[in-house]
């Protein structure tokens, strides 16, 4: 049966040349909060709040961008991986696709509950910053388990 | 839900890689019906009795828990 809601197998990898070094230099950004002056920016921002408590609608704000850029090519690479199709793309691996994607977000959202009642001030805010990427990465993980355990379950199989 | 796909596949003394190929899906999703692990689709099924030139109601067989809700 024919999907037209996931990209063309050859994003799989593309997705994964993007997604592993911005994932790496993104979690070493992080940790070290290192932000070479290279990326400082003058960017455009809408519904501003600067630190003395001024509000403005729409206008420019000075900014280190290198978090911004590590972070979209985490979210586009990590859907390149999570979407596009297998080689063998079926009926059945479409279900697998289905049942982990709902797992995944059972899982997602379980975390920030229990972030909910046990994380305070800044601790919360670091989950809530994880809970942004790791709904895609439950599901990866999740969904390339399952797939790797269907194919190997077959390897196994007599042939007749 | 029972189905007598592996026996029709002996029948036509085919292997679950050519009989893949020709509903075109993988070989795990004919693995995995056969061990009763997957309920195919209205398609695929037409397809496999298309294939296996039978009924669907020949192919396949509901079960008693198939009833329950």
């Amino acid at each position: 049966m024919e999907t037209n809601y996931l990209l063309s197998s050859k994003f799989k990898r593309i997705g994964l040349i993007i997604l592993i070094p911005s994932l790496i230099l993104g979690l070493y950004t992080l940790f070290t909060d290192w932000e070479p002056a290279f990326f400082d920016a003058n960017v455009l921002g809408i519904f501003i709040e600067d630190l003395s408590g001024n509000n403005r609608f729409i206008g420019t704000v000075e900014n280190n961008i290198l978090n911004e850029i590590l972070g979209i090519l985490v979210i586009l690479g990590g859907i390149m991986v999570a979407f596009s199709k297998e080689k063998d793309e079926d009926e059945l691996i479409a279900k697998i696709r289905l049942e982990s994607l709902v797992w995944a977000m059972y899982l997602n959202y379980g975390i920030l509950l229990l972030a909910f009642l046990l994380l305070y001030d800044f601790s919360f805010y670091w989950a809530m910053v994880f809970n942004m990427y790791t709904m895609l990465f439950f599901f990866i993980i999740r969904f390339n388990i399952k797939i790797w355990r269907l194919r190997k379950s077959v390897s196994y199989e007599e042939q007749y | 839900m029972k189905n007598s796909i592996k026996v029709q596949r002996a029948i036509q003394n085919m292997t679950q890689a050519q009989l893949a190929e020709k509903a075109k899906v993988s070989r795990q999703t004919i693995n995995a019906m056969e061990l009763g692990k997957y309920v195919p689709s209205t398609v695929l099924s037409l397809r496999l009795s298309v294939i296996f030139k039978i009924s669907v109601n020949e192919l396949f067989e509901l079960e008693e828990q198939d009833w329950v809700k």
